[in-house]
């Protein structure tokens, strides 16, 4: 059988360059992130996060979108929702989170329950959240070990009776990403025509405000659709958009 | 093409497959053309476009000052530049119009003799268009949003209509009764559609986030509402379990087959649904600008392979390939917000309409001819001075006589 070739280029891409794309794997891609993540901000208490939307500069929606649930289905990824978006899922390798978690929970009381909630319910489910109802009669979880868990950062609460999972010493992080997401993100606005190449941008001077790689950010800002990624014959441009 | 063709001739390909080809091809090269222009008459927003489907020959408007207008989009008149005529007008003069903005123009399913059309006033009229007067008036309590009649329905005619009351009612042509009411929803209904696979399947669409599936000969309520997680409530805040959005569901769409549909919300997403399970096939489309507070009307492609979908977004239309999720194109055009859209499947070619009171059309971009029969015209156009296309010009008439 023929393959129709169809070029989705209406209107032709006169000389526009595009800086070689990253590898075509999903995973390498978000271990290539991983690495802008700057572990030593935060004395190493925290694994290494990159956001699903980061995924999206690079690759397919969809394909990023079905290859993380395939990824999480094996157990080798985990996902959570970081709080301050409803659409803005962090994700960490299990490997990654178990050792940072239990590093962290080195001679404290609530040892042995956070290495019981690993065992039990991390490594076996991929929910994001935990109802009372599942906590107690699924896992045989008790009431008084549920406040250790969130005592000790794994859980965090969502509402009356149910909990987000989560990384502890996360809010430094979600903090100084907010913090320099808004930076970026008025870097670009006040350029002039609110547009700034992409390969300009990653040049400039930072404020003490941005405590991440520039890289990190872009990916960030761009994945997220707060700017527009425009191909032009010098490179990517990014266009703030107005919302 | 030549091998598609070919391959047609010879029996090695399905003459479908060339069909598709074509289509797919035409709708990659839809562009504003300066030959083909619709004769504007709204002097305000236009709300509302339907392409009857029949022959494909005419359209309706319906715009936000209350007026009607059908346009014949057919070219007879021998010249590549035309523009579409309105053929004829229900204006502010006639006694019949609606008093407030028309949200929703509607041809009969089987032919052109009558139209459907419903409006912020509070009701819905069934026109005769021969004499442009109401055969029926059907009267609400509040506005109407939204109305549909199912384009398959062999045993009933029914109308659905979504108003600002949550309960819809399904009114019937042939005895004129409103009585059937279908209840479950909370807030406005802003969109009903009805399932062109089943004539019993109706699809509604609220301002409470939900979107639920009836079948209108069950007395009990919907057969299922949609759900954006697909059950999985860790995903989402509890508040927003069972919803489609996370916002108001203004616009939805069935795919040509009926197996799909498409819901949009001002959440900014769209979302491709499994009609018959209710399943969220989790296509992401990227962020799909939507702010209108009615609903929005949007259209899919037929008879390409892949299918396309056409999105008002802002001040220009968005094409989306339907399975896959990927941005083909913007089509920019308008001067103001974009309210509706509606693809034409036998020309490929799209028609938009916004507040800047334009109906626009996309037609596909003919192929740019080869270099041998551009000198073959100039030499022939010494002889050929009346500028009319050759093909038109009959050999057997005698100029003489």
């Amino acid at each position: 059988m023929r393959n129709i070739r169809l070029s989705y280029d209406s209107q032709p891409k006169f000389g526009a360059v595009d800086d070689g794309d990253g590898p075509a794997d999903i995973k390498s891609t978000i271990i290539q992130l991983m690495t802008l993540f700057p572990r030593k901000l935060f004395n190493d208490a925290v694994p290494q996060i990159v956001l699903k939307h980061q995924l999206y500069c690079t690759h397919d929606k969809t394909m990023v979108d079905k290859e993380v649930n395939k990824l999480r289905e094996s157990g080798s990824l985990l996902m959570f929702q970081l709080g301050f978006d409803a659409e803005a899922f962090g994700l960490v390798f299990a490997a990654d989170y178990q050792a940072k978690v239990l590093a962290g929970e080195e001679g404290k009381a609530t040892q042995a329950t956070v290495e019981k909630f690993l065992e039990k319910v991390v490594s076996k489910c991929t929910d994001l959240s935990f109802s009372k109802d599942k906590m107690l009669k699924e896992f045989l979880f008790t009431d008084s070990e549920i406040t250790l868990l969130v005592k000790s950062g794994v859980l965090t609460v969502r509402d009356a009776g149910s909990w987000w999972l989560s990384i502890p010493n996360a809010g430094k992080f979600i903090k100084y990403f907010i913090q320099g997401r808004k930076a970026v993100l008025g870097m670009v606005k006040k350029s002039k025509y609110g547009e700034v190449l992409k390969d300009d941008l990653e040049q400039r001077k930072t404020t003490s405000q941005v405590k991440f790689p520039l890289k990190y950010h872009i990916q960030d800002i761009v994945g997220a659709e707060l700017v527009e990624s425009v191909p032009t014959t010098s490179g990517k441009l990014l266009r703030y958009v107005e919302s | 093409m030549l091998g598609f063709l070919t391959a047609r001739q010879a029996g090695l390909d399905d003459p479908l497959r060339l069909r598709r080809a074509e289509s797919t091809r035409r709708v990659l090269n839809l562009k504003l053309n300066p030959d083909r222009d619709v004769d504007r008459i709204h002097g305000n927003g236009i709300n509302s476009i339907d392409i009857e489907t029949i022959e494909g020959r005419y359209m309706l408007s319906g715009g936000a000052d209350g007026v009607i207008v059908i346009y014949d989009l057919d070219n007879y008149s021998r010249k590549p530049q035309y523009t579409c005529k309105a053929v004829c007008t229900v204006g502010r003069s006639s006694r019949h119009v609606h008093k407030f903005s028309v949200e929703t123009v509607l041809w009969y399913p089987y032919d052109t003799g009558m139209f459907v059309s419903s409006s912020f006033d509070k009701t819905m009229k069934v026109w005769d268009t021969e004499t442009l007067k109401p055969a029926e008036v059907f009267e609400f309590e509040s506005n109407v949003y939204s109305h549909h009649l199912s384009p398959i329905a062999k045993k009933h005619s029914l109308i659905a209509v979504g108003t600002k009351n949550p309960k819809i009612q399904l009114c019937d042509l042939k005895s004129g009764s409103k009585i059937h009411v279908l209840q479950g929803h909370k807030a406005e209904v802003l969109s009903v559609r009805w399932s062109p696979r089943y004539e019993h399947i109706l699809a509604t669409a609220s301002a409470d986030s939900k979107v639920k599936v009836w079948d209108v000969r069950r007395a009990s309520g919907s057969l299922f509402t949609l759900d954006q997680h697909n059950g999985d409530k860790s995903k989402s805040a509890s508040e927003a379990v069972n919803t489609a959005h996370n916002g108001r569901v203004n616009g939805l769409s069935f795919t040509a087959d009926g197996l799909f549909f498409l819901t949009t919300g001002t959440d900014d997403r769209m979302r491709l649904w499994n009609s018959a399970t209710g399943e969220n096939t989790l296509v992401n489309y990227g962020k799909v600008c939507n702010e209108s507070r009615k609903g929005l009307q949007f259209s899919v492609s037929q008879g390409c392979s892949p299918e396309f979908v056409f999105v008002p977004c802002g001040s220009s239309v968005a094409v989306y390939v339907l399975h896959t999720g990927e941005l083909v194109t913007m089509l920019r055009g308008h001067y103001n917000n974009v309210d509706c859209c509606k693809f034409h499947p036998d020309h490929q070619e799209l028609y938009s309409g916004g507040k800047d009171g334009n109906i626009l059309a996309w037609v596909p971009v003919l192929r740019t001819s080869d270099v041998e029969e551009e000198s073959d015209q100039k030499n022939k156009g010494a002889a050929d001075s009346s500028g009319v296309n050759r093909a038109f010009q009959d050999a057997w008439s005698s100029d003489e006589d």
